[in-house]
């Protein structure tokens, strides 16, 4: 059992030695890549991904049937899941459903985010690769996407940060006094009840939730506030690379100081 | 390359096309002809894989291999006593192509495109073409190590990423470890699992260094009499021949004291030559104008047909194959010492391993 339940009870410490309520290490990089609108890398723990965004741009040929978006920008997102990314390699074929879902998903809370509405007759390309897995993977990738946007400059309502919460014991233990986590590791995600959720900057609005795992409802509350209070560190963590970048390039007269800018650069 | 559309119009082509077949030709990022674009390489960024490298050209592209290697018990070949020595080598050599798999992965592509797969076998031929590779994977008699090569790339094609990936490749390779192997003969293997003790695939020191290092491929385009390297979209828009050139170096046993190690430069070997279709083969040609009705008050007279001559200026998609004078400049511009694959190979050498 990857996460010994007595040991937790005992020292209230996790497998990776964190308390319930620490995140891992964040490490965001944003514009990694010149050739692209926008782009950034994150890791959280030992989960990196890279996130390209291409776009706004003028619409490829129709695919599968887009002719709906024609008011509004259509958004593309791309999953690449690299063979080398777990630990016993497994090539994942293109149509895979999981992928395919964590697409899905990303898409959509994006075009609820997004003012798609600018940018008529054209499409927004989200191409995500992951470089090593480590558990809380949509979130990542909804973190280096939310990055990445920034980084092309296209018009949004908030951050979306996301981040996973799960619970101490198993769905099989009902045990209703079951103490929430936060931000699981790839151990805990396979053993643990987990879910996944986003919300729009500092607000307690939810853009995503995902749980794929069986757990009693009255667990799901204590998981969902904890989740909630974990965006907004990622929140705050995702603000300040922004901030850190664009003083940096400021500083190096990359782009000027407007009049307009509400913020103080800190040196 | 039909993943590659062209956009330009037959004036640009031919604009292109004049002024790099021009002595010396003025390329559109101001390049010498054998100069590569300049990049930025790192290796050893994926604590997850046996090597692992990133490779990031000026021009925005950037790619990254991982390479992944696990045990496989090699399926019993037919014993040595019984089949003519022949015929054993030949079925271990077929079997040998199959411990290395290599997948490329181009964002917005599907992976068993025609183009992606052509890349990726492209790339590895080169690493199966000299025969020494497969002996770095054995292990004894019933083991060997079954590579898996990942190649993201992971900017939007910009170019005809061949060079970029290759060039991944070779730094991947070069920084790949494996386990120190601690069992003897056939039995079955155990490790070290100290990563410290590790063996690199091509190990840089000692006398295991002889031998062939990983392949380098490269993009040739010929345009006019000129030899381009390198190619950027542009070019290989107009390119008359497009090559993928493999070379690896080959490095032979050096005595002691040796005094002449660096004057004497590096052996390359050539592995293999493949035609690339040049996208420039689907352009459009331009027309000339005076035989073009819309423009022209006379209608234009039987005398000039369209494509029965060539005009001076008006873009013709070229036709026909190589002439072996412009192959052989080809291989003489990459084998030649201080040549490009020279260059290249040095430049690589100072990326550091990890």
């Amino acid at each position: 059992m990857p996460l010994d339940t007595s040991t937790y009870s005992l020292a209230l410490l996790r497998v990776d030695g964190r308390r319930w309520n620490e995140l891992r290490r964040l490490h965001a990089q944003i514009r990694t890549q010149d050739a692209a609108d926008g782009s950034s890398y994150l890791e959280m723990g030992h989960t990196k991904v890279m996130c390209i965004v291409t776009g706004p741009s003028e619409q490829q040929q129709q695919r599968r049937g887009q002719t709906s978006q024609r008011d509004a920008a259509a958004i593309n997102v791309n999953v690449v899941i690299a063979g080398f990314s777990s630990v016993d390699r497994k090539k994942s074929g293109r149509n895979d459903k999981r992928i395919q879902e964590i697409e899905v998903t990303i898409a959509n809370a994006l075009a609820s985010n997004l003012h798609t509405h600018l940018f008529p007759h054209s499409s927004i390309t989200i191409s995500l690769h992951v470089l090593s897995q480590d558990g809380s993977l949509l979130a990542a990738l909804l973190n280096a996407t939310t990055l990445a946007l920034i980084d092309a400059g296209i018009p949004m309502t908030d951050y979306i940060a996301a981040c996973t919460a799960g619970s101490t014991s198993t769905y099989a233990a009902g045990d209703d006094s079951a103490d929430p986590l936060l931000d699981l590791n790839n151990q805990e995600e396979q053993e643990l009840p987990f879910l996944t959720v986003a919300t729009l900057g500092d607000s307690d609005r939810i853009a995503v939730l995902v749980c794929e795992s069986r757990v009693q409802v009255t667990r799901l509350e204590g998981m969902l506030v904890v989740g909630v209070d974990g965006c907004k560190q990622v929140k705050q963590f995702l603000d300040q690379v922004v901030r850190e970048k664009g003083a940096e390039m400021v500083r190096e007269g990359a782009v000027e100081k407007s009049d307009a800018m509400g913020m103080v650069l800190d040196e | 390359m039909a993943s590659q559309q062209i956009l330009f119009s037959p004036a640009e082509l031919a604009y292109l096309h004049r002024s790099l077949s021009l002595k010396p030709p003025i390329r559109p990022d101001g390049r010498a002809p054998t100069q590569f674009r300049p990049l930025t390489a790192e290796t050893g960024i994926l604590p997850g894989t046996n090597g692992s490298a990133r490779v990031h050209f000026s021009d925005g592209t950037e790619a990254i291999v991982g390479v992944k290697a696990e045990i496989e018990k090699t399926i019993e070949a037919p014993r040595a006593e019984e089949s003519k020595p022949e015929s054993n080598e030949a079925a271990s050599e077929r079997t040998r192509g199959d411990w290395l798999e290599l997948a490329v992965e181009i964002p917005g592509q599907r992976d068993d495109e025609a183009s992606t797969v052509f890349l990726s076998e492209m790339l590895r031929e080169a690493l199966l073409a000299d025969k020494e590779f497969a002996k770095k994977l054995f292990i004894n008699r019933r083991f060997h190590w079954r590579l898996y090569l990942d190649v993201l790339l992971i900017s939007p094609p910009l170019s005809y990423p061949l060079p970029l990936l290759s060039l991944t490749t070779h730094l991947a390779l070069l920084a790949t470890r494996l386990p120190r192997l601690k069992s003897e003969g056939d039995e079955d293997p155990m490790f070290d699992d100290d990563w410290e003790a590790s063996t690199f695939l091509y190990p840089q020191e000692g006398t295991a260094t002889n031998g062939s290092r990983p392949p380098i491929t490269l993009l040739v385009v010929a345009i006019g009499d000129n030899v381009i390297f390198d190619p950027a979209k542009e070019e290989l828009a107009v390119a008359e021949t497009a090559l993928a050139v493999s070379v690896a170096e080959v490095r032979r046993a050096q005595k002691a004291g040796d005094m002449e190690v660096d004057s004497k430069g590096r052996e390359l070997s050539l592995l293999s030559i493949r035609t690339i279709d040049p996208p420039s083969r689907l352009t459009p040609p331009g027309v000339p104008h005076t035989s073009n009705t819309g423009s022209s008050a006379f209608a234009p007279t039987k005398l000039q047909k369209a494509g029965d001559q060539e005009t001076e200026g008006v873009w013709k998609a070229p036709l026909g194959g190589t002439k072996f004078g412009v192959l052989d400049g080809i291989i003489q511009a990459v084998l030649e010492k201080g040549g490009v694959a020279d260059e290249v190979l040095d430049g690589l050498e100072g990326v550091e391993l990890s």
